[in-house]
């Protein structure tokens, strides 16, 4: 009785951390977005709320600042206006199939942060938690399944859209997703091969020891091929960045976002800023060591050390987070030859040798 | 049977049924995409976990893509409406019940007092996890390892030459450079 | 009934309802679909005899199978478009030419 209550909590914990980082990349996405453009930005919800009630006075200084800085703008004002759309579905088009499609591009995003660890492990009151919601056999292969099932909701979402357009952006951003997914995959096997586990948890674990006294093991340390491969892989997965041809605002109307509007569209958006925090989190997890200070000893079991652990960690996030928001406000988008020719010409070679350094490397030294 | 394993049989049933009667073929597909995933929730029951997410990955993350891929580019409309007539579906049937009523009698008379328990001190051999998977295949099953990977060399190739457009000359052609295309 | 009869009995049903589908459809991919759910439903009853066993015999079979099947897919729906290409239909009673 006591391990479900503790399952619920967790799920509940991470399910909020997701949409929670999910919220901020969107709000990063249009503040930053702007920072980067050399303008302003979205600053003018709430920003000028005034009130003559005595007890909304000390609150205004706070909503007014919020506002300033785009929060509500982007948090309140937006997701409202979903809200309150009209959904139409196009003639023609099964309606079920078009409710059905957001959901399974959101679903598996939300799935793959069940077996990925936010924390050490702690002991409270005789009982240790462990801060992954399904510690499961298969470990880091369930990632690589949750986004081979994501590809269908853009498959689903381009048919129901009834017109060339969105089938034609459908089936090119899935076969975009599938074509990178074999990188991504077999960079995630060097890494079971470098750590010899392939849960998540015990992989963290394993780069907190140095290598030769004085280097942390990280995964960037012992896989810089792969960091690099992940990266470009991760990024053209969730169709962001320089990879983003599949919506390609200016060339295909969307692509298969076309036919939606409301709250459906909002659904494909938050699924897809979910995949930035979800990639974030593999990154800081897999390669910087995850909760790992380098060269800090934290006491093991303690709560407190957890809690240290856990923010080092959202640090590490935020930061790839503001990372892939800056390559896709720098970089001009790919073509589509282009695109595929990196995926299969240049990243699968790349991510074969180096799988196969690394496994010599492992049996000799 | 557990019954989890109770709703993932459920799942794949009904979905097995969507398959075979859904009069568009995408629907179709679709409900083999749900009866694939339902099987992947049978193997983990069943302790298979390599298994069930190599179920998910290869058939319900690549095989159906590739399905639906056709399916969408081909743009269908249902089966046209010429009748099947009584006897197709009969015969279909009746092939149906002697799969099954002559195989289940025999297993029936066989394992009726075993259960799934009873081998208590082999149980966790046949726990699939990913290393004993890999220490059986890597192990007892290298040459069958090697030999699938030749028939994958061997589908992507065909799949290649059977879908390009062009007619594919091979030798010399005449004139200009020989051997070259 | 003991599990293993109640998996077996269910990879059977589902293996029944698989020839069914190959009888009755004449359309040639979802023709194609019923044979994979009939590897499917094979697939099954190795993993429950796997079980029964206690070894990982029955799994690594179908670990081939899964392999196999990818190939078989891939090169299936290719003759598919190919024959597509020509006949303009992918209904099973249209592909007659060799008929006498």
């Amino acid at each position: 009785m006591l391990e479900l209550g503790i399952l619920l909590i967790k799920v509940i914990f991470v399910l909020n951390l997701a949409l929670g980082l999910a919220s901020f990349c969107t709000w990063l996405e249009r503040k930053g977005s702007a920072l980067i453009q050399d303008r302003v930005g979205a600053n003018r919800a709430g920003a000028f709320v005034e009130s003559d009630r005595w007890y909304l006075k000390p609150a205004l200084p706070f909503v007014r600042a919020l506002g300033w800085l785009g929060v509500i703008n982007t948090l309140l004002c937006d997701s409202l206006k979903g809200l309150w759309k009209e959904d139409f579905v196009p003639e023609g088009a099964s309606k079920f199939l078009h409710a059905l499609a957001p959901v399974i591009a959101v679903l598996p995003i939300m799935l793959a942060f069940a077996v990925l660890p936010l924390a050490p492990d702690f002991t409270v009151a005789g009982h240790t938690v462990h801060p992954q919601v399904a510690p499961i056999d298969a470990g880091i292969l369930f990632v690589l399944a949750m986004g081979s099932v994501a590809v269908y909701g853009v498959a689903i979402a381009g048919w129901t859209g009834n017109n060339k357009f969105s089938l034609l952006g459908a089936l090119r951003a899935a076969a975009q997703m599938i074509s990178y997914e074999l990188p991504m995959g077999l960079v995630f096997v060097a890494l079971i091969v470098v750590y010899g586990t392939l849960d998540v948890y015990t992989m963290v674990e394993e780069q907190q020891k140095l290598l030769w006294g004085f280097i942390p093991a990280w995964g960037i340390v012992m896989q810089p091929v792969g960091f690099v491969v992940l990266l470009l892989a991760g990024m053209a997965e969730t169709k962001r960045g320089p990879f983003d041809l599949p919506e390609a605002e200016s060339e295909l109307v969307a692509g298969y976002f076309t036919e939606y509007s409301g709250m459906k569209f909002l659904l494909f958006w938050l699924g897809e800023f979910a995949e930035i925090a979800l990639f974030a989190v593999l990154l800081a997890l897999l390669f910087f060591g995850g909760w790992d200070i380098p060269f800090v000893e934290l006491p093991k079991g303690v709560w407190w050390a957890s809690l240290i652990g856990h923010a080092v960690l959202m640090a590490k996030v935020v930061f790839f987070c503001v990372l892939q928001i800056v390559i896709r406000w720098t970089l001009p988008r790919f073509r589509y030859d282009q695109l595929m020719n990196l995926g299969w010409k240049l990243l699968l070679p790349i991510s074969l040798v180096n799988l196969a350094i690394t496994a010599i490397l492992k049996v000799v030294l | 049977m557990t019954f989890m394993g109770f709703v993932f049989s459920a799942i794949a049933l009904a979905a097995a049924l969507g398959v075979v009667f859904n009069r568009n073929p995408l629907y179709s597909a679709f409900s083999l995409i749900v009866q694939l995933l339902a099987m992947a929730g049978l193997y983990s029951v069943l302790g298979a976990h390599f298994l069930a997410v190599t179920q998910v990955v290869v058939y319900a993350g690549a095989i159906m893509v590739l399905v639906l891929f056709v399916l969408m580019l081909l743009n269908l409309k249902s089966e046209s409406g010429r009748k099947l007539g009584i006897v197709k579906p009969l015969v279909a049937l009746g092939v149906g019940f002697s799969v099954v009523a002559t195989v289940f009698p025999a297993v029936v008379a066989q394992f009726k007092d075993i259960s799934l328990m009873t081998l208590q001190e082999n149980l966790w051999k046949s726990e699939g996890g990913v290393k004993a998977i890999g220490q059986e295949i890597y192990g007892r099953y290298i040459v069958q390892f090697e030999l699938s990977s030749l028939v994958l060399l061997i589908g992507i190739v065909g799949a290649i030459m059977l879908s390009k457009r062009k007619r594919i000359v091979i030798g010399p052609r005449e004139g200009g450079l020989g051997g070259k295309q | 009934m003991s599990s293993i009869v109640t998996y077996i009995g269910l990879s059977l049903v589902l293996f029944a309802i698989g020839a069914v589908g190959v009888c009755i459809r004449r359309n040639a991919i979802v023709v194609f679909m019923c044979i994979e759910m009939m590897l499917n439903a094979v697939n099954l009853a190795f993993v429950a005899f796997s079980k029964l066993q206690g070894n990982l015999d029955g799994q690594v079979a179908v670990f081939f199978v899964m392999v196999i099947a990818a190939a078989e897919s891939a090169i299936g729906l290719a003759v598919i478009i190919s024959v597509f290409r020509s006949l303009v239909s992918v209904e099973t009673s249209d592909a007659a030419q060799l008929k006498w």
